[in-house]
């Protein structure tokens, strides 16, 4: 038996033995490296390819083969002649190209060199390209190793560019023998003395323990790869069929997920953040397209995963593009429904209002931690916050089920001396006359008992108004002199006032901190008590060193310090140097 | 390695000669050329024959038409042209001379 190959020699195709195609084309390397030099050699190398196929096809069909065999290349060169007898009789103008010539034309190749291998035959295939013996690359690698195991590495990169010598010819590039009839040639004699000494060895049980070796680390190397190939395929399949599990169970989750959207049709569901922004008529559809467009992928993982797993086609061609088709249509329906809802943001609108407060000295702002209930709401839970005062306290933070509704709170001085609170109410729409009704539907509570100001956390929205990013905003404006005692809960939604340090620096365990209105703006009033105590310190010390600047005036050295620092403090002061 | 030399250079100009002279006689295809050498015991390989064929095209003395073969690639008939034949005589020519040359010089003027 013997491998055949395919060759389209002078537009004929000729099947070919390995070892024959090997054969001619070492003949036709020749001949085309004889007429290199020759003015006509593409005419000329054409002409004798031509006859070649000629005279092979003549060949087979006298001996009514299918396949060109060694000995029929054999009777082609000899009715075609040897290169050296070309010499002989034709002309030549210029020098003749002599057969050392080849030898340096013969480019040598780096390949693995499978035969002397101990790994991989990289070391090997070195040695051949530089010329030396491969004991010396590997010494020179087992030396890489120790410099930080690099050497490695460099060994799996060579490993994987380096290309087998597979066929003679790749053989004889390695080694860089001419890729002739002689060279042919003597590689074959060289290989028939390799294989009886080979023999040879083998009958004496000896050889080098080099050899031994390398004979059994390129077999462990031969059957650790079987074995990755082997295993990496069951991994394959293992990991495919997990994929189908897993993807069978998630497609049954979002079946039984979808019958559930359709089935609580009414239900609270739609109270929560994501849904409730959803117009109530586009519910189904947005809810079926939604569906389509993770089910229809996900199958079409799980039936590429049936495929790899169990070799089995589980869909055909029609019912695949047809799948294709109707994800496509789920994509488009859900990405209308998408653009659709966003541009119901477009629009934007504020509302305020403002209300004139009585005037206190001190206010003290609070949070109401009291969650709201409708009155029907109150009646279901049977909560009576009016009469037995129960009230249900709410979490502040924001759930991924919540809705987006925190409010703001700024403080700032007034213009005038009066206490205003002014609400402001800020809502998306499609158009400005929507966002304005959005706005209005706001429904936004505080009260004020005393000097007690208490806010409520969040705002509802009055019924039948849906989520299109309403926003309530309180400026408290306060004449300059009023203190303001702000309760911990209040302090996340007053930003940019640095509330948790100056609790801290008022006490750590109180739950609020203490104000005060100045003309730049809310200070805290532990931070102004501080300042207050630096600063008295400070000016003492300047009178001080204007009075020691009267001594010594003689030490320039004991001059400049007094004045550095008095400029310093003065700097400090915030004094004018000037 | 004289007498080589000398061999080569005499086959040479000959073969050439014994080409066109094949060649004269009517269209021919190289692998028939090469059986009319044989015949004519002048032993030359193919690959020396091709070299040669394509020379003489080039300088003008043979013209070729391309024939359909029943086996292999398209055939090349080689033919002499005018400037072929001209030289051919002038050959012929030189080859009686030569010839006469020859014998002289082997068996004397006067036998």
């Amino acid at each position: 038996m013997e491998k055949t190959i395919i060759i389209n020699i002078g537009n004929t195709i000729i099947h070919i033995e390995e070892s024959a195609y090997e054969l001619l084309k070492a003949y036709l390397n020749e001949v085309k490296q004889h007429f290199v030099n020759h003015a006509d050699d593409l005419e000329i190398v054409t002409d004798i390819e031509n006859r070649i196929a000629e005279l092979l096809t003549e060949q087979l069909e006298e001996q009514k083969k299918q396949v060109v065999a060694s000995v029929d290349v054999n009777a082609v060169i000899a009715q075609m002649g040897r290169v050296q007898d070309f010499d002989t009789v034709e002309e030549n103008d210029e020098e003749p190209v002599s057969n050392t010539n080849y030898q340096f034309q013969a480019e040598k190749k780096l390949y693995r060199d499978m035969d002397e291998r101990v790994i991989a035959g990289v070391c090997a295939g070195i040695a051949h390209y530089v010329n030396t013996d491969a004991k010396w690359i590997r010494v020179a690698a087992l030396f890489t190793l120790f410099l930080g195991g690099a050497g490695f590495l460099i060994y799996a990169i060579l490993w994987i560019i380096m290309p087998k010598a597979k066929s003679r010819i790749e053989r004889m590039e390695m080694k860089g023998e001419p890729a002739n009839l002689q060279g042919f040639q003597k590689n074959l004699d060289e290989e028939l003395l390799a294989v009886k000494q080979g023999l040879a060895i083998a009958g004496k049980h000896t050889g080098s323990i080099f050899g031994q070796i390398g004979i059994f680390i390129g077999e462990f190397f031969d059957w650790l790869g079987q074995f990755i190939s082997g295993t990496g395929k069951i991994i394959f399949k293992v990991v495919a069929g997990f994929i189908v599990l897993f993807g069978v169970v998630f497609l049954l989750s979002l079946i039984v997920g979808f019958a559930a959207f359709q089935g609580f049709w009414d239900s609270s569901v739609y109270e929560y953040f994501p849904f409730s922004i959803v117009d109530e008529s586009n519910r189904g559809v947005i809810l079926f397209s939604a569906f389509i467009v993770f089910f229809v992928p996900i199958l079409a993982l799980v039936l590429f995963s049936i495929r790899v797993a169990f070799n089995k086609q589980a869909i055909n061609k029609t019912l695949s593009f047809a799948l294709l088709i109707v994800w496509l249509v789920g994509v488009a329906m859900a990405g209308y429904h998408a653009a659709k809802i966003s541009s119901e943001f477009k629009q934007h609108a504020e509302l305020a209002q403002t209300a004139d407060l009585k005037s206190y000295k001190t206010y003290i702002i609070d949070i109401d931690r009291s969650k709201y209930f409708s009155k029907e709401d109150s009646v279901t839970y049977r909560i009576d916050a009016n009469q037995r005062r129960q009230i249900v306290t709410e979490d502040f933070e924001n759930g991924p089920f919540v809705m987006p509704n925190n409010i703001r709170i700024d403080i700032e001085k007034s213009a005038t001396l009066a206490t205003r609170l002014t609400q402001k109410y800020e809502s998306q729409g499609k158009t400005f006359q929507s966002a304005l009704q959005n706005a209005q539907n706001i429904d936004y509570k505080y009260v004020l008992k005393d000097s007690n100001l208490v806010f409520n956390p969040r705002f509802q929205l009055r019924k039948g108004t849906i989520w299109r990013n309403q926003e309530v905003r309180l400026k408290l404006e306060i004449p300059v002199g009023t203190k303001v005692i702000l309760k911990e809960d209040t302090y996340r939604y007053l930003n940019n006032y640095g509330t948790w340090d100056c609790g801290e620096i008022e006490n750590d365990k109180n739950d609020y901190s203490t104000w005060m209105m100045t003309e730049d703006g809310l200070k805290c009033v532990a931070q102004l008590k501080e300042e207050a105590i630096k600063n008295k310190k400070l000016k003492k010390e300047l009178i001080d060193l204007e009075f020691a600047q009267k001594d010594r005036t003689a030490d320039s050295l004991y001059q400049d310090s007094i004045s550095n620092r008095i400029n310093e403090v003065k700097e400090e002061l915030g004094i004018n140097n000037n | 390695m004289i007498a080589e030399n000398t061999q080569t250079q005499m086959r040479k100009g000959i073969l050439e000669y014994c080409v066109l002279s094949i060649i004269s006689r009517g269209e021919i295809y190289a692998s028939d050329i090469i059986a009319e050498l044989r015949t004519a015991k002048l032993l030359v390989v193919e690959g020396t024959l091709y070299p040669l064929l394509t020379r003489l095209k080039n300088n003008g003395l043979l013209s070729y038409n391309w024939v359909e073969s029943t086996s292999g690639p398209p055939r090349k008939y080689y033919t002499l042209t005018q400037v072929g034949k001209d030289i051919l005589s002038q050959l012929d020519q030189t080859w009686q001379e030569l010839a006469y040359a020859v014998g002289v010089s082997q068996k004397g003027a006067n036998s």
